[in-house]
This record gives structure tokens, C-alpha cells and sequence, in this order.
């Protein structure tokens, strides 16, 4: 029995973390191709997400599915190192199925199945912020029923429940070693876990004529909340005792989102503008409990303090024929992480994001789609302090989205 | 489908453009000049790490560290290469074995054992470690740190035969001339080398080695030569002004090539694991009758006494010999051998030696005096226009913890990463975060620009794996 283990302090660096401004907004493509707009303007069956309020504008029961295969790069530099987050790419999916329930009525359901974050990161091997964060990826599906009443030709209104389900996966290094001549092998810390959540999204449209309409939305917040998370530790034998193989707590909230569109058309050309308002304030701090306590294994409490954000978003949809129609959008997406709290496991910086994409309609009742967005954020230069960990990053996504909807 | 040609064409145009982050700054040597750097110390210069000095301990010494920094600095300015150090050949340890964790076992408590330091097992010292060093590469060496050295013996003319004959033989393997003292040492190096640049970091031993020594030694300041005239006892507190004699005759002798420098002052010794680990209240009793017992034990003494259940101050030996219960503020040596405590009664009925224990007094001494030199130490900064490091202030915020990178550093013992296993000497993780904090005052004081070490890259303790 090792009962006097010296081992009597913090070993685990209480400096794990993950999370960051992890949202996507993937959940359409014609949304997607035009900057991710769509509140005032039900295109489709996907306004389940974009305005459930908008589903009962619809003229019937209407499939609708697509990918969005996303593909993100992260640099990270110092003036004396420089590292790249390893290839990966990310398959973000929606389903949506819904619409008045028959042709003329007022009252619309619906389902829709969707992937509100999905990213993650992954850094080279022992890279040197591996301490923080080695690899890191968080994922989440919502199943949204919807329901959506048009009380007049004017004014529709909708509402769905969210249920969420994810996973969290998150590894470091630990400050444990053991080594033989040039051999080196770093203790490791994994934390896997699956979190549930649930929440709403309400919508309410306004349609003042055929070609001005508005949108207003609430999207509630979802705390995704794990708990009896995995917790394992790779270390060397003679610590293992202070390092046990426990379960861990955690909250990640998917925040709320209050957003305004309007959309107006004018001849083929639909132009959209929305403005979102993220409350990534809920995000103040990251706590991990973990159900087994030693010196070395303690809960931790980040501080994160991300704050709420304003987001601009044009958009616009040129119909070039009866079956053919191009679109076009862009966006300013201000990050929510501030100075001083730009961690590597989500380093964000304020994006500008263009988008662009086409749909075709080869059959009566049939669209396929395909969008395209580049994401690239500003060069950002700045720390997170709680891990004394500071540098430049710079980050650019790439997503290709393919899908189609079939009016039933 | 022209368009599409165009969407599939931008893909491609995207994922293939992925974002670097090159900060290809150069650095600057800003006033000062790096090309020739001379490492001037102690045991901390040399890399004395786990409680010897090995080659692996050399290669990942501070100097090494500001050496490979000072060469990123291109142009006539940056350092050229090699850095010469008296190199060892082993890891075993020199002239004695290296500390290892390894598993001990409780003298008098079935199976129990603890993860602690023992001297790196079956050590041989490997015969080729004790080669005389000295006349290689013309003569030339950027490093000449020898363990143990205080400021006062700069003047003792056979430094090294001395040193060598108590069986610390780090002078004798390279100076030049062991008949010599350790002032002409560094006037020959200095001659030879023709330095730059160099960092001095001495004092340390002047009020470590009376620490360790548990205050066995004269800390009054008044200490005289045991071996006239220039020689002081090992365990005995330098004179201030034996100090600040010694201390400007080898900074003086640092600087005759016009070269620029950082001092580096003396960090509080008392603040390492090596006396904070075993606390001065560590005697636990369980029940009421353990109480009892003491009290009555030590019923006819008139010193203050409390004993209840719960922590309790050891009983030590005071400096004049008599027991008495320690008072809060008081050490414990990191050497006390805790069968002692354990099994033997030492610190209950029997006082702990005074070896092992540093009193209020001799604490008001070792800090006074710390407080003194480092008083001369930035004096003489200022006075020569050179870098003052405060690695004293640096080191005192390791007791609530320097993170770095992510990892969390603290003084504590064996889990805190910074220090070895001796409790005194840093590892290489801690050897390079010293060397980011005189990088650090360097850039501001001669307006250089050279960049930080990612300290994590080095080992910290080694835990072993397998029983």
C-alpha cells in the first residue's frame, strides 16, 4: 500500500477546458448560401428552425434534408512557435419534415432534426498548449416538434419544443511524467460524456404583402448538462492511486438567441437582412465536478465570462428562371469571447463570413440545393490568463452543403 | 453549370488556403551584445539537479537555456555556438548519487510505504565523470558554475584542492590552476573567453549552506575565518562585509571586457520544499490519553506547551542545545529521517536534533542577511548600469503557483514541478521558467526583443512506472 504517496497537490493543471463559441448556423442551405439569414422569409421546410412561425406559410407537407460537410483550420503562433490544428471535417446534418396539414389549412406541424454544434479542435501531439487542450470536440442533435398557426394572411405564429442530446470530448495532457534517456511519456487526462438539454423556439411572421415580410424569433436557451461523464487518467503507475478512473458533471449551455429579420422582394430578386442577438453570457464559467476527489483530481472552474453579440446578416436569392435560382449572403459574426479569455479550445475571433449558393428544381416537386460558405476570423492576438497561455490565432472554415426538399 | 464550375472552383480556392500564423519577428539584441556569453554561479549555474550534478542536468541548465535564446538573435549580436560547459559524461550523479523516486518502507509500520527520494540505487560513479575538464576547446568555457561556491571563498587560494579534498571535487574538475583562488579562476576565463555578456548568480551558498546545515553554524554576521584568511566555515553566514568585498571584486573581474550583464539576486532559501515539506505542527495525536501523556512527560518543563488532539507542534532542540516546543513559523529539514519521527519518538518524547530544525533566530538571520546581500546586489546593478533580476520575488510567487502554458507550478515537494528532488535545486521545467524571468529583465533593461522558452517542453520530476 503507497498510503504516504507524496504526491499532495494539484497535479491536474485545473486548467482543462473546452466549449467556446461553439454554435453553428448550418441549418439550411438556401439560409446558409445567403449569410445565414431567414427569419422573415419561410423558404422552406427548414424554417422549422429559421421561424417556426413561418411553417404555416407553407403550401404542404414538405421533406427536407441536407449535409453540410464543414471543414475548419486553426493556426496558432508565438514569434517563437507555430502550430496547426490537424485536418478534420465535421458533418453537420438537418432533417425537416412539416407544413400545413392539408392544402389551405391554418395549422401547421412539423418535425425537425438538426445539429446546432458540432465542431471541434484537435492539436498536434503535445503541442505546447497540450496541457489545455489536446483535442476537444462537442456535438449536439435537437429534435424540434413544431406546431404553427397562421392567424391571418398577415400574422402566423409558431412554436417547438427542443430536446437536445450531444457528446463532449475533450483530452489534455497532464504536468506527470515518466521518462527513460529521451523516452517520455506524458500523463493523460480524457473526459468523455454525453449531455441532454432541453429548450424551445418560438416565431412569430409577419407578412404586410407579398413582398415585405417580417420576422421575430426566440430561440431559449439549452443548458446541455452532462452528467456521469467518463474521466480517465493515462499516468505513470506509481501516481495512478491519486488519479482514479471517476465520472464528472458538467453544464454546456447552447445559448438563447433572440433574432429580427425582414425580407423584401422586388421583380426575381429577394433581398434579406437579419439581426441576431446571442446571450452568450449564460457561458460565464466551465465546471467540471468529478465524483472522485484526490489531492491531484479536484473540480474545476474555469472563467470564461463570454459576453452576448450582435450579429448582421445579408442575404439575397436571385430567381434566374422558373427552375434555376442563384443566392448570395454575407455576415460580420462578432466573437463572444473577450480579451484575456481566448482559449485554445476555441480560440474565436470576430468572423466575416460569405456565402453563396444555387438550388434547381428538375422536377415539379423537387429542389436539390447546394450553398457554399468561407468563414475566415480576423487575425487575434490575445491570452487566456487563467492558463497563462497567450498567442495569435487565426481560423477559417470551409462548408459545402448538398440537399434537396420534395413537396409531398 | 458555369456557376457550379465556379461554387466547386471556390471550394477548392478555400479549403486549400488555410490560415498560418507566422510571426517571423527576428529578435534584437536591443543595447546589449549576446555573441559571448559567460554563466558566473553556484550549484543553480552548474544544473545541480535531484541532488547532484549530471550531464543531462548540464545540458538543461538556465545557462543553457539563455544560451539557445541569445542564438536566436541573428546578426553579429546573436550568440554563436558552442556552448561550452565542464561536461560529465553520466547521469549517475557526480561526485554522488543522484536522487530517484522509488518506493521506501516505514521501519516500524507493516506495509507502510510512501513514493519519496532515495539515491539513484547500485550508483557507480562512472570514472570518466572526474576528467579534468579545463583545457578543452583553448581553454575556452562559457559556463564556469561550481556547486557549492560561496561569494566569500573568491578569495581562498586553493579553492579547488580544498573543495576536493572534502569530497566536493566541481572546481578541481576544471580550473585551470586548483593552487589558485576562485577570483583568478574567473580572471583567466574571463581573459579567455573574452565575454560578451554574462549573467552572475552568487550569494545563494553564503546563507544556504547555514540553512541547511539546520543553523549549525555562526548566523550572527560575526563569523570568523576557520582557516585564515580567507576561508569561512562551510555552515557559517558570510560576514556583509566580507560579502560585498568579494561580491565587487568578481563582478569587477566579470565586467573588465566591457561586457553587459544581468545579477541575479538571491532567492529566500527558506521558501523551498526542502524546509517547507515537513511541517513544524506535523505531530498528529489521535486521542485525548496521547495528550495526557506528553503533558505529563514534559510537566516539569517551564517552556510553553500545548498538546490536544488534533496537530500539534513538534518538541526540537533549540539552538542552545535545550528542548522546547516549536512555535509556529519555525522549519523542519526535508532530511529529518522520518522513521525518526515515526518510530523513535522524535518530536514527542525525544526533541528533534537541532540540526534539523531552523529556529526564529536563525531565521530572522537567514533573512536578514538575504535581505542585506540582495541590498548590495542591486546596488552594485545599479551602480554598473547592469540588468538586476529579482529571481527572489519571482521564486516567492511559486508558493501560490506560476502557471505556465497551462500547467500549474508551486513549490510544492515532488508535485509541484519546479523543484527536484533535493527540494532546493529546480528541475529543468524550473531551471527554464528562471531563465524566462532574467529573459524577461533582460528584454526590458537592454531593450532586447528575445523571445520566452516553452518551459513544459523539459522534464519535471520523473515518476516512475511499474512497483
Amino acid at each position: 500500500m503507497k498510503k504516504n504517496l507524496l504526491a499532495a497537490a494539484l497535479l491536474l493543471s485545473a486548467t482543462t477546458s473546452f466549449g467556446g463559441g461553439y454554435q453553428l448556423n448550418l441549418q439550411g442551405l438556401r439560409q446558409l448560401a445567403m449569410g445565414g439569414t431567414g427569419v422573415a422569409w419561410p423558404w422552406d421546410a427548414s424554417t422549422i428552425f429559421y421561424n417556426p412561425g413561418g411553417l404555416a406559410r407553407l403550401k404542404g407537407i414538405q421533406v427536407y434534408a441536407d449535409v453540410v460537410p464543414v471543414i475548419p483550420n486553426t493556426a496558432y503562433g508565438t514569434n517563437m512557435y507555430s502550430a496547426q490544428s490537424k485536418p478534420q471535417v465535421f458533418t453537420p446534418f438537418s432533417f425537416y419534415i412539416g407544413g400545413p396539414i392539408q392544402e389551405g389549412s391554418r395549422l401547421a406541424i412539423g418535425l425537425g432534426v438538426y445539429t446546432p454544434a458540432g465542431l471541434g479542435i484537435t492539436w498536434p501531439d503535445n503541442w505546447a498548449g497540450s496541457n489545455i487542450v489536446q483535442a476537444v470536440q462537442f456535438s449536439a442533435i435537437f429534435v424540434q416538434p413544431t406546431v404553427s398557426y397562421r392567424v391571418s394572411d398577415f400574422l402566423s405564429v409558431g412554436g417547438g419544443f427542443v430536446y437536445g442530446t450531444g457528446t463532449l470530448d475533450y483530452s489534455s495532457t497532464l504536468p506527470v511524467e515518466t521518462y527513460v534517456g529521451n523516452n517520455d511519456t506524458l500523463g493523460k487526462a480524457k473526459l468523455h460524456g454525453t449531455a441532454t438539454g432541453v429548450g424551445f423556439n418560438l416565431g412569430v411572421h409577419l407578412k404586410v404583402n407579398d413582398n415585405l415580410q417580417v420576422g421575430l424569433t426566440y430561440r431559449s436557451q439549452v443548458n446541455m448538462g452532462i452528467s456521469s461523464g467518463d474521466a480517465t487518467f493515462t499516468v505513470p503507475t506509481s501516481v495512478a492511486a491519486n488519479f482514479p478512473h471517476t465520472q464528472f458533471d458538467s453544464q454546456l449551455p447552447l445559448p438563447q438567441v433572440a433574432s429580427i429579420g425582414v425580407g423584401y422582394r422586388t421583380g426575381d430578386l429577394t433581398l434579406l437582412f437579419d439581426l441576431n442577438y446571442t446571450g452568450w453570457n449564460s457561458f460565464d464559467s466551465l465546471r467540471i465536478n468529478f465524483a472522485q476527489h484526490t489531492p491531484a483530481v479536484q473540480d474545476l472552474h474555469e472563467p470564461r465570462h463570454y459576453r452576448n453579440t450582435l450579429t448582421p446578416r445579408l442575404g439575397a436569392n436571385y430567381k434566374l428562371s422558373k427552375t434555376v435560382a442563384l443566392m448570395a449572403g454575407a455576415c460580420y459574426d462578432p466573437t463572444p469571447v473577450t480579451n484575456g479569455f481566448v482559449s485554445p479550445d476555441l480560440p474565436d475571433a470576430d468572423r466575416i463570413v460569405g456565402s453563396c449558393g444555387i438550388s434547381v428544381k428538375p422536377l415539379p416537386r423537387f429542389t436539390v440545393m447546394a450553398a457554399f460558405e468561407g468563414t475566415s476570423s480576423l487575425k487575434r492576438s490575445s491570452s487566456y490568463d487563467y492558463a497563462n497561455f497567450a498567442g495569435t490565432y487565426q481560423t477559417q472554415v470551409v462548408a459545402i452543403g448538398l440537399g434537396f426538399y420534395y413537396n409531398l | 453549370m458555369r456557376r457550379i464550375y465556379i461554387i466547386g472552383a471556390m471550394a477548392v480556392l478555400f479549403a486549400g488556403c488555410k490560415p498560418s500564423v507566422n510571426i517571423t519577428k527576428a529578435p534584437i539584441a536591443g543595447s546589449a551584445d549576446f555573441s559571448n556569453y559567460l554563466a558566473i554561479g553556484n550549484s543553480l549555474t552548474a544544473g545541480y539537479t535531484d541532488g547532484s550534478l549530471t550531464v543531462s542536468g548540464q545540458l538543461n541548465s538556465y545557462p543553457e537555456r539563455l544560451f539557445e535564446q541569445f542564438s536566436l538573435i541573428q546578426g553579429s549580436r546573436g550568440a554563436k555556438g558552442p556552448f561550452l560547459q565542464p561536461l560529465l559524461n553520466s547521469d549517475n550523479g557526480y561526485p554522488g548519487p543522484k536522487f530517484i523516486l522509488g518506493i521506501t518502507h516505514s521501519a516500524c509500520i507493516p506495509g507502510d510505504s510512501s513514493l519519496s527520494p532515495i539515491p539513484f540505487p547500485n550508483y557507480v560513479q562512472d570514472p570518466t565523470d572526474a576528467t579534468y575538464t579545463g583545457t578543452t576547446n583553448n581553454f575556452q568555457l562559457n559556463n564556469i558554475g561550481v556547486p557549492g561556491i560561496k561569494v566569500a571563498d573568491y578569495r581562498v587560494a586553493g579553492y579547488a584542492l580544498i573543495t576536493q579534498a572534502a569530497g566536493v571535487p566541481y572546481a578541481a574538475r576544471f580550473y585551470h590552476d586548483p593552487t589558485t583562488t576562485p577570483l583568478d579562476e574567473l580572471k583567466y576565463r574571463v581573459n579567455n573567453l573574452y565575454p560578451t555578456f554574462f549573467t552572475l548568480w552568487l550569494g545563494a551558498n553564503d546563507v544556504l549552506a547555514y540553512a541547511t546545515a539546520g543553523g549549525q553554524g555562526d548566523g550572527t554576521g560575526n563569523a570568523t575565518p576557520v582557516l585564515p584568511p580567507y576561508f569561512y566555515g562551510p555552515n557559517d553566514i558570510t560576514p556583509l562585509a566580507v560579502f560585498d568585498t568579494c561580491y565587487d571584486l568578481a563582478l569587477n573581474a566579470a565586467i573588465a571586457t566591457g561586457a553587459s550583464g544581468a545579477l541575479i539576486n538571491i532567492p529566500d532559501v527558506t521558501s523551498v520544499p526542502f524546509f517547507t515539506t515537513v511541517p513544524a505542527n506535523g505531530l498528529t495525536l489521535t486521542r485525548q490519553g496521547q495528550a495526557d501523556t506528553l503533558q505529563a512527560y514534559w510537566g516539569a518543563a517551564t517552556w510553553n506547551k500545548v498538546f490536544q488532539v488534533g496537530a500539534n507542534y513538534f518538541i526540537i532542540e533549540d539552538n542552545k542545545g535545550n528542548p522546547r516546543q516549536a512555535v509556529p513559523g519555525e522549519l523542519i529539514l526535508l532530511t529529518v529521517p522520518q522513521d525518526s519521527l515515526t518510530c523513535a519518538g522524535w518530536g514527542t518524547t525525544k526533541p528533534i536534533p537541532a540540526k534539523y530544525v531552523l529556529t526564529t533566530d536563525e531565521l530572522q538571520f537567514i533573512r536578514n542577511m538575504t535581505a542585506n546581500y540582495n541590498a548590495y546586489i542591486k546596488f552594485e546593478a545599479q551602480l554598473h548600469h547592469l540588468a538586476y533580476v529579482d529571481i527572489n520575488a519571482y521564486l516567492g510567487t511559486l508558493s501560490s503557483g506560476i502557471v505556465f502554458n497551462g500547467v500549474n507550478y508551486t513549490s510544492q515537494f515532488v508535485t509541484g514541478g519546479a523543484f527536484s528532488l533535493d527540494g532546493i535545486h529546480p528541475t529543468q521545467r524550473g531551471y527554464a521558467l528562471i531563465a524566462n524571468q532574467i529573459i524577461t529583465t533582460i528584454n526590458s533593461f537592454y531593450g532586447s526583443t528575445i523571445p520566452s522558452i516553452d518551459a513544459n517542453k523539459y522534464h519535471g520530476v520523473n515518476f516512475p512506472n511499474g512497483n
